[in-house]
């Protein structure tokens, strides 16, 4: 029962991270390569210990352990200052609609108050809820995924 | 969306209804009240009479599917044999219907005119005290003859229940398409016969909480399209969207005040929501709860002065009421269940509800004062009910066993929730008044 709320850290993506199709002529044929910001994403989920916190059921309080995993985060969000995060926010799926909605936007700003509280910019650190709408992300590689259409980051890419 | 040409009928409006509504005719007694509906006639003679009557054939069946939809009336199956001249139509003979075990009687006429458009016009008596209770007519489009229809049924419920009908209305909801972790929203809206069926946004936000203004004839919904819940206006008449605030706040639950003039809602500021309330055009929001907790689904009662919602500062989610100014908080429940998503009733006397308790959602009635809970519905995933105009019947959202979400509807009178027909999966559906 331990399954409720999860916060994502999604990363923005930095506008200018590859120019495709450009390709030296001479060049010799690229190795294939991982996606700039998937690999960035990976190294968040990897150094940070993760990518998303739990709440208990109807709680918007930050346990111990969530404490700890965003203590994790901001230290990686330290030595990356470029990379700005969005904080996605889910309430319980039995909830009702609009009071998971509230309880996810409630969650998504402690979790970045204490980020904030830890010493990020606050440009770096967006938070937004979804609410029941989406089903939380069962494993890091979910919490990966960019945002949906029609859901612009909120914060542009620090640069 | 067209709107109807409801031309009233000075040729036929001449007497005015006389005496008290017809709830006299069953006091206080939840059998269906049997209703009369011979076959509408028409005044026209020739080929033209009958292409007339063919209307007329037309309009009684849709009236006699109006009315097999209400738990309250009961119409008898129009018979060809019992058509009436047009001089019967406002002069019937009572004993054959008495003796059919008929309480109530419609008749009518359609007739073409030279514009091309038809006049209808229907009336509804009392059989048992042999006495008119009602008439009303319209001139339309040949295309409206739908809705004229509705509008007699609508008559018929109101003379005969006191209520006011429910089938010129509209419903709104969230249509769903797609697989389970990529669902496609979109603020669907039709009238509640099913006709009419329009997708309003296009599909690729997710949207949520449709709700129509009380005509409907306006929107008020949530859209993610800025990244954030925000709340978005929309003109059904001409398609014209707008966002209810400028700014980045989150804000969400929003419904109409039942002039239509404002809109109440639900905005984040910090990590707390409170209930705010707005012109519909903008302007600065007005706080009216300040609850540490979240307050949110703020829903006004009929004659504006106050209103129920849900808050979760005394630990656990419970219905509130206020004076529509933020004066005079009082909570109206007190189980160790979960109560949210208050909507209140058209006639001021229920409110309806989501009720939790563990992982069971279900649709519950409650009076403004806290006495009178009722549960309506099984579950286990029954939420978001909102009233149609009549106060009787609710619409609500049933994620079936499948965990699809439909839109179904049960009647106060706790006879089974019957699913509705709708092109794909939906949910969260808003029922609007009667339209104009």
């Amino acid at each position: 029962m331990r399954k409720l709320l999860l916060l994502t850290l999604l990363i923005a993506v930095p506008a200018s991270a590859q120019l495709p199709g450009l390709r030296r002529r001479d060049a010799p044929p690229p190795a294939p390569v991982q996606n700039p910001i998937e690999l960035l994403r990976a190294a968040f989920a990897a150094q940070a210990g993760g990518t998303t916190v739990y709440f208990a059921p109807g709680s918007a309080q930050l346990t111990p352990a969530a404490r700890t995993l965003l203590v994790n985060q901001a230290m990686w969000l330290r030595q990356h200052p470029e990379v700005a995060v969005r904080i996605e926010g889910h309430g319980d799926p039995t909830d009702t609609r609009n009071h998971a909605l509230a309880l996810g936007a409630e969650r998504a700003a402690e979790a970045r108050n204490y980020l904030i509280l830890l010493g990020l910019p606050a440009a770096q650190v967006s938070a937004m809820t979804w609410g029941k709408e989406r089903p939380g992300p069962p494993s890091a590689v979910t919490t990966l995924v960019p945002p949906a259409l029609g859901s612009a980051p909120l914060v542009p890419a620090a640069r | 969306m067209k709107t109807i040409a409801l031309g009233a009928f000075a040729l036929l409006i001449t007497a005015a209804t006389s005496g008290a509504p017809a709830t006299a005719l069953q006091p206080g007694q939840p059998a269906a009240t049997v209703i009369a509906l011979p076959p509408m006639t028409s005044p026209d003679k020739g080929a033209e009479g009958n292409q007339s009557l063919a209307y007329a054939w037309q309009a009684t069946q849709l009236i006699e599917a109006d009315l097999r939809q209400t738990a309250e009336l009961m119409p008898l199956e129009p018979n060809r044999k019992d058509y009436y001249s047009y001089p019967e139509v406002t002069a019937p003979t009572f004993s054959k219907w008495r003796d059919k075990g008929a309480k109530g009687l419609i008749t009518g006429f359609v007739q073409q005119r030279s514009d091309g458009r038809l006049a209808i016009g229907c009336y509804i008596y009392d059989v048992e005290k042999g006495r008119e209770l009602g008439r009303t007519g319209f001139v339309v489009a040949k295309d409206d003859l739908r809705r004229a229809a509705h509008k007699c049924s609508g008559l018929a419920y109101k003379e005969i229940t006191g209520s006011p009908g429910m089938f010129d209305t509209r419903i709104a909801y969230v249509a769903e398409t797609g697989p389970a972790n990529a669902r496609v929203k979109r603020i669907a809206v039709m009238d509640s016969d099913g006709y009419s069926h329009n997708y309003v946004t296009p599909g690729g936000t997710t949207v949520l909480t449709p709700r129509l203004s009380p005509k409907a004839h306006r929107l008020t919904y949530v859209s993610f399209q800025s990244g954030l819940p925000q709340v978005q206006i929309v003109n059904l008449d001409n398609g014209h969207q707008q966002p209810l605030l400028q700014g980045p706040a989150m804000s969400f639950a929003p419904r109409y005040s039942p002039d239509g003039s404002r809109i109440v809602f639900s905005m984040m500021l910090g990590a707390n929501s409170d209930i705010y309330v707005v012109g519909e055009n903008g302007g600065m929001p007005r706080r009216l709860t300040t609850s540490p907790g979240i307050d949110t689904d703020p829903s006004y009662s009929p004659d504006g002065s106050q209103i129920v919602f849900e808050s979760d500062r005394s630990g656990s989610q419970q219905l509130y009421v206020m004076n529509a100014d933020g004066s005079n908080e009082r909570r109206i429940t007190f189980t160790t269940a979960a109560y949210g998503a208050p909507e209140w009733s058209p006639d001021g006397k229920l409110i309806a509800f989501t009720w939790r308790f563990g992982d069971t959602r279900r649709i519950g009635i409650i009076k403004p004062d806290g006495t009178g809970e009722r549960i309506l519905t099984r579950g286990p995933a029954d939420e978001g009910p909102s009233w149609a105009a009549s106060s009787r019947e609710l619409v609500f959202q049933r994620a079936e066993g499948n965990g699809r979400p439909a839109i179904y509807r049960v009647s106060l009178d706790g006879s089974a929730p019957r699913k509705m027909t709708i092109p794909q999966d939906g949910s969260d559906p808003n029922w609007s008044g009667t339209m104009d």
